[in-house]
């Protein structure tokens, strides 16, 4: 359940609001309904990587995948080793890993709030 | 417990959030850049990308009109000026804002503020030239005249408009990655990217090289080998043309035209060489030499290639105005184009319009000056410099005399602290705030004929250029064009002395009397930036202008011409001969093959077999090419060292060198000083050079080999990224050319905007195309899409529209604008 509200609520919040709002919606969700920690931080995770990985694919697709590989190109000249992954992947594992850890870090912050209370 | 469970949680939650938000160092906010609702995943583009079909914005008066074509070209159709220059505004920034507003950053030296310390060096340099200043006043003066006020603001207005409807998911994908935000456009800002093109075309000098070669051997040597006009040129204005005009009085050369200069006051300022290479073509062909029976003009300027490109495309129409071409980004109007009746390009006028003035101050105060026998004011202006990373701005002082401001790098500073100080001033045709360039291309715009043309060349100052017209009343015609400076013979080829009155610049050519020429009996108006005109010219314009080859080709290959056709100058416009190879390879080759071995080095072998075109296949080409760079540096390297960091010098040009091997085969140049008890004749030098290039050739490219030694392997044409971001440019685009060859594409200049057009009584049928795309954005496919075509040496017909209304296949879509 709060994975489905997270991932709804977010996606409304970001098309209006800096990317990092996603950090306050988990951390209210995960202190308004979490059980436990780990399920706090996995709903968060879970729905912002859906929620990522779902719009980043639609906008990859929709431009076959110029951009990323333009950013990739950049990036690995900066940064050695990148220069041997492969650069969709692995920049949606970069993306996947920002966006998860921000918003169940927060999430989970929000459950042990929550815990002060009771 | 519980505290400490969420207090930790809680700054783990917090404190990754807030990384991820800020830049760190270079490396930009990763969390925003990353983010699909924010960050670059936005920037890409799928197919066209058109504005919306009905778009209202604020501050247009009418509505307007605006069809794409199928290479995203707009065509826009308004009812008035304001309005057409608005909405160029609008879409040139919908295309191009980054890029725009980054040339202005360059120009006001304002790339620290953005890109931090790496840039520091450049931006001070470009504060002492003073460019931002000279913008200031160039708008202040020019806004008096009403038309280019409005259109100015019209054009500011419209970027505007669109800078402000912008949110960061939009902004194009530089600002998310270098991590900064757009301002807001102005007037000055145009004025600006003006200014950058001042200082690309007319910003080089040689005068403190020549200086230091002036002071090691004296000034008969310096007439011998850099002569003031050379031995092969085909000028512009054609051999024999009367000059209609009864010249100024020119004043007589002092006695003394140079600064005293001694070697503890030897300078070694970073301004760049002059750069002949950054050259251009144009030429038109009259009727009597075209299968139409009218004029054809082809134009193709080269610049440093970038991505996005420096032109864009745009059809402008209002009710007195129906104009096409390329436009730069940045300034409203056309730049290189064509209307119904007639057709326009430019070429740089290579003329010598920087000099440099030796200046005597009094103490380091540096308040005072000698001049004319007495003390005078220095003007002083504090520079601040934000830089990205740093919490305090950096301060500068620019001192100025009458001649321009002082100008010298950090090193040199150090010889302030002599007792009498000595330093640089600068006189620079680009801090003219007089006339209008902007509206010399509002008239070219409307112009329907010869002597509109001509109306509209008074009100151009620079860089000056070689505008190149044609009509379809049958006209064509060629102006060097520009304020070109009155100078006695040689003023300017040295560093010059600040404190002699005589040598301060004498006032202007007359607009009237600079060299033009039109429809001469030959048929036929070019220009490779080359000489002007012949020294029967009454005016001294400089003795250096770019090397006489790709001239005497196109005006050879022109000369023979007969029906011309769009194809025929396309073609030339593609044309690879070497002119060098044919005036120097042979009398080369017979040197070597004096010695029997050598005619058996593979090298030589292909040399002897090579058409002599610089084709993107050829290894003859590589070679040689090769050789003629190591030949120099073998024979002037040690006497005029180019690479000596304190006194640098200036080799004497290519066809001085030709010169002296056929004629002076035994000049005391061919010696290397350098080599003890041991004289060097010609023939060593020939012969050395040509192993030196085989060997460093091999070293590089392995064994000879058709495939690794092509040409266009070893030149390696590059367009990159306007900002160097890694991956935003094209490397190794396969192509031909060469400097010295009509197709002038060298590893990173070349044809920025290739134009023909056939002029007509009816309708004009034109063709062009530029290495890049209309779209700035990286992701588009019209970022690069026409680098291909280009490669090739194709054009691309473009669409001329007669009205919004007309019907065509390749219409792709179409925005009505209105007022909101």
């Amino acid at each position: 359940m709060n994975y489905i509200i997270i991932l709804i609520v977010s996606a409304v919040a970001q098309y209006f609001l800096p990317w990092w709002v996603i950090a306050p919606i988990a951390f209210a969700i995960g202190a308004w309904k979490s059980e436990t920690a780990l399920g706090a931080y996995a709903a968060a995770a879970g729905a912002i990587a859906t929620l990522w990985v779902g719009y980043a694919t639609f906008l990859n697709s929709a431009n076959e995948g110029i951009m990323v590989e333009k950013i990739g190109g950049l990036f690995s000249e900066n940064i050695k080793f990148l220069k041997n992954l492969p650069v969709t992947p692995t920049f949606f594992t970069i993306m996947t890993i920002i966006g998860s850890q921000v918003a169940g870090l927060s999430a989970t912050a929000g459950y042990h709030f929550r815990q002060l209370f009771k | 417990m519980k505290f400490v469970k969420f207090i930790i949680s809680l700054l783990a939650a917090a404190g990754l959030t807030y990384v991820l938000n800020r830049p760190l160092g270079a490396v930009p906010a990763l969390g925003r850049l990353f983010s699909p609702f924010e960050g670059f995943w936005q920037n890409g583009e799928s197919k066209l990308d058109l504005p919306p079909t009905d778009l209202q914005l604020e501050g247009v008066q009418n509505e307007v009109n605006v069809v794409f074509d199928d290479n995203r070209v707009p065509h826009v159709f308004a009812k008035n000026d304001h309005d057409v220059y608005f909405t160029q505004g609008y879409l040139m920034a919908r295309d191009r804002l980054w890029q725009m507003e980054f040339y202005t950053l360059a120009a006001s030296g304002r790339l620290a503020e953005v890109v931090g310390e790496r840039a520091l060096e450049l931006d001070r340099y470009s504060r002492r030239m003073g460019m931002a200043d000279a913008a200031k006043k160039v708008y202040e003066n020019g806004k008096t005249n009403k038309i280019f006020d409005e259109v100015l603001n019209a054009y500011s207005a419209g970027v505007n408009t669109y800078i402000k409807q912008l949110r960061y998911k939009n902004l194009p994908v530089e600002y998310k990655i270098i991590g900064y935000q757009p301002e807001e456009w102005s007037p000055y800002k145009t004025i600006l990217m003006m200014m950058n093109m001042r200082n690309v075309l007319n910003g080089g000098s040689d005068d403190f090289r020549m200086s230091n070669a002036l002071s090691k051997y004296g000034m008969e040597v310096m007439k011998d080998l850099f002569p003031n006009y050379p031995s092969n040129e085909s000028p512009i204005i054609p051999v024999g043309t009367k000059w209609n005009f009864t010249p100024v009085p020119v004043p007589a050369p002092p006695a003394q035209i140079s600064a005293p200069m001694s070697v503890s006051e030897s300078v070694a300022f970073d301004i760049p060489q002059h750069s002949p290479e950054i050259g251009s073509n144009n030429w038109a062909v009259g009727g009597e030499k075209s299968a139409t029976g009218l004029p054809i003009l082809a134009n193709d300027p080269h610049l440093q290639l970038t991505l996005p490109s420096i032109w864009y495309q745009m059809q402008l129409c209002t009710p007195t105005m129906n104009v096409y071409g390329a436009c730069l980004p940045g300034a409203p109007g056309v730049v290189i184009g064509f209307n119904k009746d007639v057709a326009w390009g430019v070429t740089n006028v290579g003329s010598d319009v920087m000099d440099f003035y030796q200046i005597k101050f009094k103490d380091n105060t540096k308040k005072e000056y000698w001049y004319n026998g007495a003390w005078k004011p220095t003007t002083m202006r504090i520079e601040e410099f934000v830089v990205k990373g740093r919490p305090e701005a950096l301060k500068d002082t620019v001192y100025s005399t009458h001649h321009g401001p002082i100008v010298y790098n950090a090193a040199s500073d150090k010889n302030f602290n002599q007792n009498v100080p000595v330093g640089h001033a600068m006189r620079w045709v680009a801090h003219e705030k007089e006339g209008t360039d902007l509206m010399a291309f509002y008239y070219l715009n409307r112009a329907k004929n010869y002597d509109d043309y001509r109306k509209a060349l008074t009100y151009y100052v620079a860089p000056a250029q070689n505008f190149v017209f044609a009509s379809n009343q049958n006209d064509i015609s060629i102006t060097p064009n520009g304020k070109l400076p009155l100078k006695w013979k040689e003023q300017g080829k040295f560093i010059m002395d600040g404190s002699n009155p005589a040598h301060d610049w004498q006032g202007w050519i007359p607009v009237e009397q600079n060299p033009t020429v039109k429809n001469p009996p030959r048929g036929f108006v070019s220009s490779a930036n080359q000489f002007s005109a012949d020294p029967t010219y009454p005016y001294y314009l400089g003795w250096r202008f770019a090397p006489s080859e790709r001239a005497i080709r196109i005006n050879e290959r022109l000369e023979k011409m007969q029906k011309a056709t769009v194809d025929s100058l396309r073609m030339l416009q593609n044309d690879n001969f070497n002119v060098e190879a044919r005036r120097i390879l042979p009398v080369l080759m017979k040197i070597l093959n004096a010695d029997s071995s050598e005619t058996k080095n593979p090298a030589y072998q292909t040399l002897a077999k090579w058409n002599m075109k610089n084709d993107a296949n050829e290894v003859g080409a590589t070679i040689f090419e090769r050789w003629v760079k190591e030949l120099r540096y073998t024979v002037f390297e040690d006497e005029f060292p180019m690479t000596n960091l304190k006194t640098p010098m200036v080799y004497p040009s290519r066809n001085r060198m030709w010169d002296m091997v056929v004629k002076e085969p035994t000049a005391k140049w061919f010696d290397n000083v350098s080599t003890k008890n041991k004289q060097e004749t010609l023939q060593d030098v020939v012969k050395q050079s040509f192993k030196a290039s085989i060997d460093s050739l091999t070293m590089k490219l392995g064994p000879m080999n058709a495939e690794t030694w092509a040409w266009n392997k070893v030149k390696s044409t590059d367009i990159n990224h306007l900002g160097r971001l890694p991956g935003f440019g094209r490397q190794d685009i396969p192509n031909g050319g060469g400097a010295g060859i009509v197709n002038a594409t060298t590893e990173l200049n070349g044809p920025s905007w290739r134009m023909v057009v056939q002029l007509d009584k009816g309708w004009p049928k034109a063709y062009g195309l530029y290495p890049g795309g209309q779209s700035g954005n990286p992701a588009s496919p019209f970022y690069d899409n026409m680098i291909d075509k280009w490669a090739k040496g194709e054009l691309n017909e473009l669409l001329f529209m007669k009205s919004k209304d007309e019907k065509s296949s390749r219409i792709s879509g179409t925005v009505k604008i209105s007022k909101k």
